[in-house]
């Protein structure tokens, strides 16, 4: 009987353990917010989300293969605040899974905290090396359509401080496991002040 | 277990319920949406596979399926979606219903960051009630308190 208690006791304690292990790796949108807002420098970026994507076709024509080459870089983008979120989303669907809600929540936490506040972003989507490389352009474009979309209905971010730019398979995080869940993840780049605000929150483009 | 859950779901909801609306805290959008992710799970696969979280395609869904979706999901999603609304709605507005709190009390244009550092700095009491109202469901009071 009391050995039975204390089996009992220990299995409870482990349960908590476990939930506390859980609770330190989850996501915290003060963490983003943080990392979002060192910014470097205050020109401005001279490259658009289009260029992006025609940047991303031309690699591909460029350096053909099942897998790139080589990972295509955008030396613009080099030096900027960023944060990387591995979010899933049902096979071949710009549908997020419930499991990763609470990640994009925590994105949109971050987007609306003060600190970061007037700031554009990239929402660059990135697939693994699973299907055609055109494909996962496609793929990619559309998720990370989805994740601003998300952003934006519920959680009430600015669409227009958010441009979505589908990266494919052309920027592996671990190219030597291509086909790793590590390489499906979503990236916020913060490309600088996008609006200033005025007098009665009334935003206006910066000059 | 799911069942526990969706009973904890239902106990909060009534709760706050109680409670009543002005008086409910809104929940961060993370905690929010994984209240729903939690009490909905089984109902999610079952009716709204492949639906999007956003451009409101998933709470289409789960309005459109309201009649057959368990209690607990069904409680958690009305709870859910309310406070989500409300905190988006504060955080949007509180520069305009500030505005006014904001240059009498810290003598300043709110313009940014600025705003919540001025607003943590002065007692609830003296700010208007409905900037008050708005600086609490914004979640920035409690949230730049926990940092």
């Amino acid at each position: 009987m009391i050995r039975h208690q204390i089996y009992a006791i220990a299995a409870l304690i482990l349960a908590v353990a476990a939930t506390v292990a859980a609770a330190d790796t989850r996501l915290s949108s003060g963490q983003i917010a943080r990392s979002l807002a060192q910014v470097s420098g205050t020109s401005k970026l001279d490259l658009t989300a289009d260029q992006m994507r025609q940047e991303v076709l031309a690699h591909i024509r460029n350096y053909p293969g099942a897998l790139p080459p080589q990972a295509l870089t955008f030396p613009q983008l080099a030096n900027l605040a960023q944060f990387t979120v591995e979010i899933n989303f049902n096979f071949n669907s710009a549908a997020i899974k419930p499991e990763s809600y609470r990640d994009v929540g925590a994105i949109a936490d971050a987007l609306h905290n003060p600190i970061l506040l007037g700031y554009g972003f990239l929402v660059i989507g990135h697939t693994d090396s699973v299907g055609g490389r055109m494909y996962n352009v496609g793929l990619s474009q559309r998720r990370a359509e989805a994740v601003v979309a998300a952003l934006v209905n519920p959680f009430g971010v600015n669409p227009a401080v958010l441009a979505p730019v589908g990266m494919g398979e052309e920027q592996l995080q671990d190219p030597r496991h291509p086909t790793a869940a590590v390489n499906r993840r979503v990236q916020l780049i913060n490309v600088g002040k996008k609006f200033c605000f005025g007098r009665s929150g009334e935003q206006f483009l910066c000059q | 277990m799911g069942g526990i859950r969706a009973s904890a779901f239902l106990i909060i909801g009534f709760l706050l319920g109680a409670i009543g609306t002005a008086a409910a805290q809104t929940m961060s959008y993370a905690d929010a949406v994984s209240q729903l992710a939690a009490a909905c799970r089984t109902d999610l696969a079952k009716y709204c596979r492949n639906v999007e979280l956003g451009n409101g395609r998933l709470r289409a869904c789960l309005d459109a399926h309201q009649n057959v979706v368990s209690p607990g999901c069904q409680q958690t999603r009305a709870m859910v979606y309310a406070s989500i609304s409300r905190r988006a709605a504060a955080q949007r507005d509180i520069g305009r219903l500030c505005d006014a709190d904001i240059e009498r009390l810290c003598g300043t244009s709110h313009a940014d960051a600025h705003l919540v550092e001025c607003l943590l700095s002065v007692s609830p009491a003296a700010m208007s009630p409905a900037c008050n109202q708005a600086f609490t469901d914004s979640g920035w009071r409690t949230e730049r308190a926990q940092q």
